[in-house]
């Protein structure tokens, strides 16, 4: 067999289907961190990004026979896991709550003055991008918080240019009246 | 914002490009963005934790295994190289065309389903010709119901609605021609297999996609 960094994508997702499980193994070790980087950019929270990951996994594990370009098998996950989090941002919008890791941005005694303002500024942002639609929200995400160039993000969402650029526009118009404490 | 300053903070444009009155904008945008960045998770991109793969792998195992029939039919659609002389290649291609296809000329198409209910509409997407097919799930309390299939690439893009709240969410959904596997989503993590289609198949891996036929559009 070869070795893992020589498998390509659609070999390994041959192997799963000709009943290798384990091989799918390497598939999260390929694509977990970035899919875990999105899940925390979208949702702010470390457990629910794990879950999303998780679940997004498992379901591409059961559906995988359904994935037809098995050389962007990573591009076909993070769809799953990127529908997954814009359905938990609508769902939490629906019940709002407090979680213990924005939580944790209140500013405490003892903590530099610079510290403060920075999570201060990020809570405001965050606050901010949680009143946009999460379509808006992924595009402003994997444009300026992952960097990723227009034409990766239409890879990746499987949509066009000129659409993740309209929603990335609304964002930032969403967010311009934050803009005054920067000038 | 104007225009230039999207562009600019698009790629599109260089700082040196924007009109003197946008700059300060633009390191205003930048220096916004670098704190929301630094301050949300420092400069290191957030990494997953070391058991995520552990995890992922458990989710897999509890899993149902799939039954016997199943994985006999996953092993047979599963492609794999053969030798076949061309003497006993065209032999079979004779015996498939006297025994198969030959007795079966005009049979009628397959007739759709898809929550029951049949195809609609015909037309066309770009040039590919479509069927608009309606599908249905009786799912009472749900806050959102979509149709994922082979002909959404398994991503969930077309929700179904339930505008006068009765519990029974619907859509009108294009279809190319064709058998289509199919599933709903409800909620966007539970996946429901349809109770009213008329045929199924065992995806192999422990759960069964409801199996969609679409005719061609007629003209």
């Amino acid at each position: 067999m070869a070795r893992e960094a020589e498998r390509t994508d659609a070999q390994v997702v041959r192997d799963v289907l000709a009943g290798d499980r384990d091989a799918f193994r390497l598939l999260v070790r390929r694509y977990g961190d970035v899919m875990f980087e999105h899940a925390m950019r979208m949702v702010g929270e470390h457990d629910i990004a794990t879950d999303l990951v998780q679940d997004a996994m498992v379901t591409g594990y059961q559906k995988l026979r359904t994935c037809r370009d098995r050389d962007r098998i990573g591009a076909w996950l993070f769809r799953i896991l990127a529908n997954r989090c814009r359905d938990h941002l609508r769902a939490a919008r629906r019940r709002p709550m407090v979680s213990l890791d924005r939580a944790s941005d209140i500013p405490s005694g003892g903590v530099p003055d610079e510290d403060v303002a920075r999570k201060e500024t990020a809570r405001q942002l965050r606050d901010a991008l949680d009143r946009i639609t999460p379509e808006q929200r992924e595009a402003f995400v994997l444009k300026h918080v992952e960097g990723r160039s227009y034409e990766e993000m239409a890879a990746v969402m499987d949509t066009s240019v000129a659409s993740l650029k309209m929603r990335v526009h609304r964002a930032r118009e969403s967010l311009q009246p934050l803009l005054a404490e920067f000038r | 914002m104007n225009d230039d300053l999207h562009r600019y903070l698009d790629g599109d444009l260089r700082s040196d490009g924007l009109p003197r009155s946008e700059r300060g904008e633009a390191e205003a945008w930048e220096r916004l963005l670098d704190a929301y960045r630094a301050a949300s998770h420092g400069s290191e991109a957030p990494q997953a934790p070391p058991w995520l793969e552990d995890r992922v792998m458990a989710g897999i195992e509890a899993l149902p295994e799939p039954r016997l029939w199943s994985r006999v039919l996953v092993w047979l659609l599963t492609p794999r190289p053969m030798s076949v002389s061309p003497v006993v290649l065209g032999a079979a291609v004779a015996v498939f065309a006297a025994v198969v296809v030959l007795p079966w000329r005009g049979v009628e198409p397959v007739p759709p389903m898809g929550g029951g209910a049949p195809p609609v509409r015909a037309a066309a997407v770009g040039d590919v010709p479509v069927v608009y097919v309606q599908f249905r799930l009786h799912a009472p309390g749900a806050r959102s119901v979509a149709v994922v299939g082979d002909f959404t690439d398994w991503s969930v893009e077309e929700e179904l609605s339930d505008p006068d709240g009765d519990g029974v969410w619907s859509g009108r959904v294009p279809v190319r021609p064709g058998v289509h596997a199919y599933m709903f989503v409800v909620d966007g993590s539970e996946w429901v297999t349809d109770p009213d289609a008329e045929r199924f198949r065992d995806d192999g891996f422990g759960s069964r996609n409801a199996v969609l036929a679409v005719p061609p559009p007629q003209t």
